[in-house]
């Protein structure tokens, strides 16, 4: 550190001051760089705790400047579309007798476009769900459906959240690209 | 041909198609993607063009395929999903692999062995499971240089072919004329499409206005299948389809060319998959599924070939094949039906087509029998022998799936299947030979047709009428006795020799008949074997020779004709021949179980000789360890031992099936009527295994049977006419 007061190298000195201008010019930069640790813990949460898996990353790898929004498109998709199923196996098992065909092919539906946007935590228990649908054990369906609908709202509810900071973290990230 | 082939690729085409890729390559690979979710569909487009890929979506399958048949050659590759609400995936794949003939990858969240089979038995290039991966989706432009690097490989092989199936059909049936005419019209119109094709890539416009075209809905295309199901496949000829359908604006052409296109998918469904899969069947049994079975049989030939250890004739005769190939085709399908229990139309197909061969074969081998094979003690019928022939091929393939089937735990059954049929149909067509040449097996079919297999229903041997009268029927009316049987034969309990049940599982050319006896009750299958076999033995030469006419009454008229002949010689013998059939079939997939094996030795002692021969023939091929040993007379004691070593040997049996076959070959053509097997305890094991597996069997016997037939009489044959 005594070194670096010293003023001999340049760009020590410099230092102060650069970091002073950026400041005054960005000052939204340290608070985006707080969120942006935000959300990337967020972001480390969901796949830790297992909602998430690395199908995820394969859509994000799909995002670029022809369509920026590709993820979050795709997720509202999901929760659009997830949702009608949800509510058509809900309507299914308030029916009988049950036909566990129709719920099974609602459930593969499902458990299909969860996988493939890495919702892990729900496939998994699309996956319970349909395991029982195989043994037609309603019980079992009925309570399995309960987890994947908790999970459902789970998750959306979290990647609500986590695209609500995306955003909200997007312009500064757009300003940092511009600053530098 | 080459040349203009070459010519007509599309310009990314691959290496060695005539013309160079062009350096970018997949980029531009037009891509249709069909998927009913919308969640998925927007991931895999995007993936799609990420790949620099032409993409156009599809969220309903019966939209894709009028966008398919709008843009008929725009399209270098279908990507579907499988549950779609509108139409299934593999029907929308039946419908491409029949209209265009364009590689199509399925892709599925589910990812059970059985639907990815079937996707591969329909012919789909790749099955991809969901979630689909950019990497996965990266290499696919490689389905469309191998599709036409295949096209290339069947264009030059075509020609031969096409003889080969107008001279089989000039045989079967007196129109001459008509059949000609199809096959020459064949080869103009691949010429035409060739053309097509290339004009579509220049002006997209030009193909259309060269030609009206129907549109094959899936109600007409229904029709059509029906119509040609009625015919038989081999026979149907694009003038009496057309009768059959009568459908206005429908002329003999449009027909002619959906026939023929559906014949090529029929053999395109059976053929081309195997080869990748044949040597994995091989190596793990286990991973093998059902479907396998299917292409098994197609692959079978040119694999034993290649192994040279078949003999010389053998490997002729496989080669010989077109037919073989329509077989293998229509085999494959009816097996993945079974194996999925979907009834299928193919299937249907596929029975008639092996009755039509197995007619062809009998006169043919009649003829051939007489010369070389006058040994033969079944003489006093004359017609028993005919049928005998085929009876030994069929019993050693299906001694030989049933055996692996049943020994192992449901899925390694099938799985065991697989490989056996591959190696059985050569078998089978050696064994075929050789009991022409060696008269002296026959004294054992003939004991085998003195098995009489009652139903099983509850140890009450059914009566011959009914089994008459059920074979009789086509498959429809099998199917629905088959069902009824199969809820009476509940019993568990003992395998008395009948293998009636297994009878019926013969029959089970219609898909229909497969899938019923599935839903009913696994159970069922294994009936009972009663001792019954007593009650035939003055008959039991004529069962078998029934038998064979047995098989192609269930699949088309001329069987029935067949079977006529036969009937001639003894009321009941139709129907023996047919329960004959049977229990050979069953009696295998008992073998299989070990389980059986002391109810075997004992029953076979109790009915003595007699029963235990015809056992003993029938299932003789599938031991072929055992059967080399055993005397075919079959002293009661000998079969026992043959029953005896065979459970034992099941294990061995699985693997060795396969090396023996190469040795066994020759040698079974001697044993396969010795080899007693114990088919009575079958019936104790009551796995729904097993009633898959039966199924599977009749399915690979067919096949197996037209496989044998077919190469029979193409190798004897050749040139009539």
């Amino acid at each position: 550190m005594a070194l670096h007061f010293s003023s001999a190298h340049p760009i020590s000195a410099l230092h102060p001051l650069l970091c002073f201008f950026l400041h005054d010019t960005y000052p939204e930069m340290e608070y985006a760089s707080g969120l942006q640790r935000q959300l990337a813990s967020m972001k480390k949460n969901l796949f830790d705790q297992g909602y998430l898996d690395e199908q995820f990353y394969q859509l994000e790898e799909l995002q670029d400047e022809s369509s920026p929004n590709f993820v979050e498109e795709v997720v509202t998709l999901f929760f659009r579309d997830s949702s009608r199923l949800v509510a058509n196996i809900d309507q299914a098992l308030q029916k009988y007798p049950q036909d566990f065909r129709r719920l099974d092919n609602f459930m593969h539906q499902l458990k299909g476009s969860a996988s493939s946007i890495g919702a892990a935590k729900m496939k998994n228990e699309c996956t319970s769900f349909r395991e029982f649908c195989n043994k037609e054990n309603r019980e079992g369906c009925l309570r399995s459906f309960q987890k994947v609908k908790k999970e459902h709202a789970v998750l959306k509810q979290k990647l609500e959240n986590y695209f609500q900071l995306l955003k909200q973290v997007g312009p500064v990230d757009k300003a940092t690209h511009s600053g530098n | 041909m080459d040349p203009s082939r070459a010519a007509s690729t599309p310009s990314y085409g691959p290496p060695g198609d005539g013309g160079g890729p062009a350096p970018e390559f997949p980029a531009g690979l037009r891509v249709l993607l069909v998927d009913d979710d919308p969640t998925c569909l927007k991931i895999l487009d995007r993936m799609l063009r990420k790949c620099l890929y032409d993409v156009t979506t599809c969220s309903r399958a019966a939209v894709a395929l009028s966008t398919l048949r709008e843009k008929k050659g725009w399209f270098d590759l279908v990507l579907s999903d499988v549950y779609m609400p509108d139409m299934d995936g593999f029907k929308l794949l039946e419908h491409i692999g029949l209209e265009m003939d364009l590689p199509v990858i399925m892709m599925s969240a589910d990812d059970h062995k059985d639907v990815v089979m079937k996707g591969v038995t329909h012919g789909a290039c790749d099955y991809i499971i969901k979630p689909v991966r950019m990497e996965s989706l990266k290499n696919i432009w490689q389905h469309v240089v191998r599709k036409k690097r295949n096209e290339l490989k069947e264009l030059e092989n075509s020609g031969s072919v096409e003889e080969d199936d107008k001279h089989k059909r000039s045989l079967d049936d007196g129109d001459n004329a008509s059949s000609g005419c199809v096959g020459n019209w064949k080869n103009a119109k691949r010429k035409k499409e060739e053309e097509e094709e290339e004009m579509v890539e220049e002006h997209d416009d030009s193909s259309n206005t060269k030609k009206p075209r129907v549109v094959w809905s899936v109600d007409l295309h229904q029709q059509f299948v029906t119509a040609v199901n009625q015919l038989g496949v081999d026979k149907a000829v694009p003038k009496k389809i057309l009768e059959l359908m009568n459908v206005a604006g429908l002329t003999r052409e449009n027909v002619a060319s959906h026939l023929q296109k559906y014949r090529l998918y029929l053999r395109r469904v059976s053929v081309p998959q195997h080869h990748s899969r044949f040597d994995a069947h091989f190596a793990s049994a286990q991973e093998v599924t059902y479907n396998s079975i299917g292409s098994v049989s197609g692959y079978d030939f040119q694999a034993l070939a290649a192994s040279t250890q078949l003999l010389p004739h053998n490997i002729a005769a496989l080669h010989s094949g077109p037919r073989s190939a329509t077989n293998t085709g229509m085999g494959v399908s009816a097996i993945d039906q079974i194996g999925f229990l979907n009834s299928g139309k193919q299937v249907t197909n596929s029975s008639n087509i092996i009755s039509s061969s197995v007619q062809q074969i009998n006169s043919r081998q009649m003829s051939d029998i007489h010369g070389p094979s006058n040994n033969i003690e079944l003489n006093q019928h004359g017609q028993s022998q005919q049928v005998v022939q085929p009876f030994g091929s069929i019993n050693r393939q299906f001694g030989e799936g049933t055996t692996k089937f049943f020994s192992s735990p449901s899925s390694e059954l099938t799985n065991f299947s697989l490989p056996r049929g591959t190696i059985n149909g050569q078998p089978n067509n050696s064994l075929a030979r050789h009991m022409n040449q060696h008269g002296q097996q026959f004294p054992i079919s003939q004991q085998r047709s003195n098995m009489e297999i009652t139903w099983q229903g509850q140890g009450l041997p059914r009566s011959r009428g009914q089994l008459l009268t059920e074979t009789a029927c086509h498959d429809s009316r099998l199917v629905s006795a088959l069902l009824q049987q199969v809820p009476s034969n509940n019993i568990p309990n003992h395998v008395s020799g009948g293998l009636e049940t297994s009878a019926n599982m013969l029959t089970s050319l219609p898909a229909n008949y497969m899938n019923a006896s599935c839903s009913t009750s696994p159970q069922a299958l294994y009936p009972d074997v009663h001792n019954s076999f007593i009650t035939g033995l003055a008959g039991s030469c004529y069962p078998r020779v029934s038998s064979i006419g047995a098989t192609p009454q269930t699949g088309s008229v001329k069987a029935l004709s067949n079977s006529s002949n036969l009937k001639g010689m003894d009321n009941h013998v139709p129907n023996y021949d047919i329960i004959a059939e049977q229990h050979q079939n069953k009696s295998q997939d008992w073998k299989l179980q070990n389980v059986n094996l002391p109810y075997q030795s004992g029953q076979n002692l109790r009915h003595g000789q007699s029963t235990i021969d015809c056992r003993s023939s029938l299932m003789g091929n599938q031991d072929s360890t055992s059967s080399a040993k055993n005397g075919f007379n079959g002293n009661a004691g000998t079969v026992v031992k043959n029953i005896i070593s065979t459970g034992s040997d099941t294990d061995k049996e699985k693997r060795e099936c396969i090396v023996q076959h190469k040795t066994n070959l020759v040698e079974n053509c001697n044993r396969v009527t010795y080899d007693g097997i114990p088919d009575f305890s079958y019936q104790d094991i009551l796995f729904e295994d097993n009633i898959i597996t039966n199924e599977l069997m009749n399915v690979v016997r067919k096949q197996q049977q037209e496989g044998i037939e077919q190469v029979d009489n193409e190798f004897n044959f050749n040139p009539p006419v």
